[in-house]
């Protein structure tokens, strides 16, 4: 269509700052692209979207028919239900608080969160896959998508369905109506397990985790850097560090639950401010 | 019959003043009609042929408008019996679950299709992800859609705290005691009582206008609820559409 | 009157000569400067508004009766209207605010299991108000207790708080009894007759 559009050479006006460019044969103002493409808003789009409307209107009108929202008793400050659950939305924030201390839990993630999701856009450096779904031009991205969104969907169906009487963890077999024994989850902090295992004073102990946590934001800095050169090049030393700080603050949030469920491991480093 | 009737319905002085084209019935009156209507030009006048196909979109950021739409109108039939006061919240809710005439059916579905604009939202936000719409040069309109996405999230946990329940005093309780950690600026938060933050001068105070949750808590809470945040998302609603318009739409649309 | 005036100044090419450009800049920047202070202005007013400098909150005060209605552990009376509980051990008598120190939740108190558990994320605690699991970042508040000196009576104020700082111990967050019983957050007393701290050490 290209070759055969041109129809005349309009000369430029040299006093005018327009000029015609060409004339095309058409049914549509679109150019370069197939005229048959294109249908009308009204009633093509707008027919769906009213489908849309009303499909939504009757399936909530069935839910409620079912389900009823819900209203407990008054509200009594001497008294918390048991055990008290956030709405579905919620249930993530209040499983974090179970592993992080409340201003990092409460404050500073759900703040890294959306801060981390406004960023996104200006980190992700790869031009490719704009417009469709595909895994396979940009797999780091949606990999860093997902597990956010697993983190926050699986601590959500914790919330639901494994935590009981007390907030414990239930397994869906056990008593729900039993209140578990509390002597069986005592919570310690990193350094005391160094005391324990390795006989060291605990400002040593204390040494060791400070380490521990430095020494896990420096090495997942340098690696990209050191053995995944195109990956640090393609984004410039902004970005890149920018990028890691909120990569391996994601990272350690799955590794500290992981810590905390396996080995009740309480804080990895402990300050006199602030204990992560 | 039908025809004609519609017929002198379209030519009257009435109908041309308000529409101001004809039945949108032929190619020209189509076009008016969506350029013309102030509600309908947040569209194109054509699309592609290929947007109408569901699988892109899969129409989750207009299912998320009409719940907010939704959420609007029930909640405004909601607004005509409650008072937000402690002692009556609570009782009022109950005269429109268990008394009032269809009071039932507006606040069931105030209730779920606030839960389904969350989860539509984040369907919404997903989808954008992984078509990868938010690249340049749609970074910003991402970014307005962050704060929508935190602003539906703020507006239900509000909402939470009007029916005055158990429910709603604990999940404002918590929330708002978590803002006591803030750093430096709320009362438990580190550093913060090195700063002189103390019960009577931080954040969480100033969210809920005392040290406990009570009457200020709610008459703010229900003021941030039926109000002003609303118009916020009405206001970055606009931004958005705005936005998807001029930097045009990242798919088959 | 406009920032265009001074004609004066302006040769035939159009360029403003000094005093005019200076004077242009300097009047940008005041124009600035008084945007800038009216924003302060109202953020700062604004944030004021937000603060109530009166309050109707529900009381914090309370007569509680004598020490000898009290026996020996954790009396949870005083729950319900007023948010603390009584702890009446073998030296003394003191109370603890029931309000989770984690996020603000009321604790349950398990006489069998001798623990007050908080529902909301898993916290806790002994009948000292030391944490022995969970999320909490300190111990349970004590609060105010004196004896009104007309009747003897107790009286205790839930707002005038204890809350040292807690060392990391392998049981948990710990704060010495020591440090606690103090005044006016602690009052001694003899045990109740026949009293016995068998059935919880924690009590001796
Ligand atoms: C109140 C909530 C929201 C509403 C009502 C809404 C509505 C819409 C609608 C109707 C569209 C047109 C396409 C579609 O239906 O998918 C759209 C597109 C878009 N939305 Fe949202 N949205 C909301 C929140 C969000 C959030 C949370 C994000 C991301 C963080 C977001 C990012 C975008 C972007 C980047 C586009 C352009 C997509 C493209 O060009 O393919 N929006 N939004
Ligand atoms: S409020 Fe008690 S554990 Fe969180």
């Amino acid at each position: 269509m290209e070759n055969k559009a041109v129809r005349e050479i309009f000369p430029r006006d040299a006093k005018k700052s327009y000029g015609l460019v060409e004339l095309m044969k058409g049914a549509s103002p679109i150019v370069r692209k197939e005229p048959e493409d294109t249908v009308y808003t009204w009633p093509n789009l707008i027919m769906i979207e009213l489908i849309c409307a009303l499909l939504v209107t009757a399936a909530l009108i069935l839910l409620v028919q079912f389900e009823h929202a819900p209203l407990r008793s008054l509200a009594d400050p001497s008294t918390t239900p048991n055990p008290m659950r956030a709405p579905w939305y919620f249930l993530g924030l209040q499983e974090i608080l179970v592993y992080f201390d409340p201003w990092y839990a409460g404050v500073v993630l759900p703040g890294m969160i959306i801060v981390g999701l406004m960023i996104f856009p200006y980190v992700d450096t790869n031009p490719k896959g704009v417009g469709y779904y595909t895994y396979s031009e940009r797999k780091f991205a949606v990999f860093n998508y997902s597990f956010g969104f697993a983190l926050w969907w699986i601590t959500i169906v914790i919330g639901t369905y494994l935590r009981g009487l007390d907030w414990q963890w239930y397994w869906p077999w056990s008593d729900k109506l039993a209140h578990m024994n509390p002597a069986l989850v005592t919570l310690v902090p990193l350094h005391i397990v160094f005391v324990n295992l390795l006989h060291v004073s605990k400002d040593v102990a204390k040494g060791f985790c400070d380490i521990i946590f430095l020494g896990y934001f420096a090495v997942g800095m340098l690696i990209p850097y050191f053995f995944m050169r195109k990956f640090y090049d393609s984004m410039g030393a902004g970005r890149y560090i920018t990028f890691m700080i909120f990569f391996l603050s994601m990272m350690g949030v799955g590794l500290k639950i992981i810590l905390r469920l396996l080995f009740n491991i309480k804080y990895i480093v402990v300050t006199p401010w602030i204990n992560v | 019959m039908l025809e004609k009737m519609k017929e002198k319905v379209v030519q009257t002085q009435l109908f041309k003043s308000v529409f101001r084209h004809g039945y949108p019935d032929n190619e020209l009156n189509q076009a008016y009609v969506v350029f013309s209507n102030i509600f309908l030009h947040i569209h194109p006048v054509k699309v592609r042929r290929s947007a109408l196909r569901m699988r892109y979109t899969f129409c989750l950021g207009g299912i998320t408008l009409f719940l907010f739409i939704m959420l609007a109108v029930t909640g405004i039939w909601l607004m005509f019996y409650y008072t937000p006061y402690t002692g009556l919240a609570y009782k009022n809710i109950k005269d429109i679950q268990f008394v009032i005439f269809g009071g039932n059916l507006m606040r069931d579905l105030h209730r779920f299709a606030a839960h389904g604009m969350v989860l539509f939202v984040w369907l919404h936000m997903t989808r954008v992800f992984l078509t990868g719409a938010y690249k340049a040069p749609r970074e910003f309109n991402w970014v307005v859609g962050v704060v929508l996405l935190v602003n539906t999230l703020i507006l239900s946990w509000t909402g939470y705290l009007l029916p005055w329940d158990q429910l709603a005093y604990w999940a404002v309780t918590v929330g708002t005691k978590m803002a006591s950690y803030t750093p430096f600026i709320g009362q438990n938060g580190p550093w913060g009582a090195q700063l002189g933050v103390n019960p009577t001068n931080d954040l969480m105070f100033m969210m809920i206008g005392g040290t406990v949750v009570g009457q200020n808590a709610l008459i703010r809470f229900y003021v941030l609820h039926c109000v002003v945040l609303p118009l916020v998302v009405t206001v970055f609603l606009a931004v958005h559409f705005w936005r998807i318009r001029k930097d045009g739409f990242s798919g088959p649309l | 009157m406009s920032i265009v005036a001074d004609q004066s100044q302006n040769n035939d090419s159009g360029v403003l000569g000094p005093t005019e450009q200076g004077r242009r800049k300097f009047m940008l920047a005041a124009g600035w400067g008084v945007v800038g202070a009216t924003l302060a202005g109202s953020t700062f007013a604004a944030y004021k508004y937000l603060f109530p400098p009166i309050l109707y909150e529900p009381p914090t005060v309370f007569k509680i009766g004598h020490v000898t209605e009290y026996g020996l552990g954790v009396d949870e009376r005083w729950k319900l209207k007023g948010r603390f509980w009584v702890v009446r051990n073998m030296r003394g008598i003191y109370n603890m605010i029931s309000i989770c120190r984690h996020l603000g939740c009321t604790p349950n108190w398990f006489p069998d299991q001798k623990r007050f558990r908080c529902p909301c994320h898993g916290s806790i605690y002994d009948v000292h108000g030391n944490v022995r699991g969970g999320p909490a970042p300190r111990t349970l508040w004590r609060g105010q207790i004196t004896k009104d000196p007309v009747d003897g009576a107790l009286v205790v104020n839930t707002v005038i708080r204890l809350d040292p700082n807690p060392a990391q111990t392998p049981q948990g967050l710990w704060v010495k009894e020591k440090v606690k019983e103090v005044n006016p957050f602690w009052l001694e007393h003899a045990p109740p007759a026949g009293g016995s701290c068998s059935s919880n050490r924690l009590l001796c």
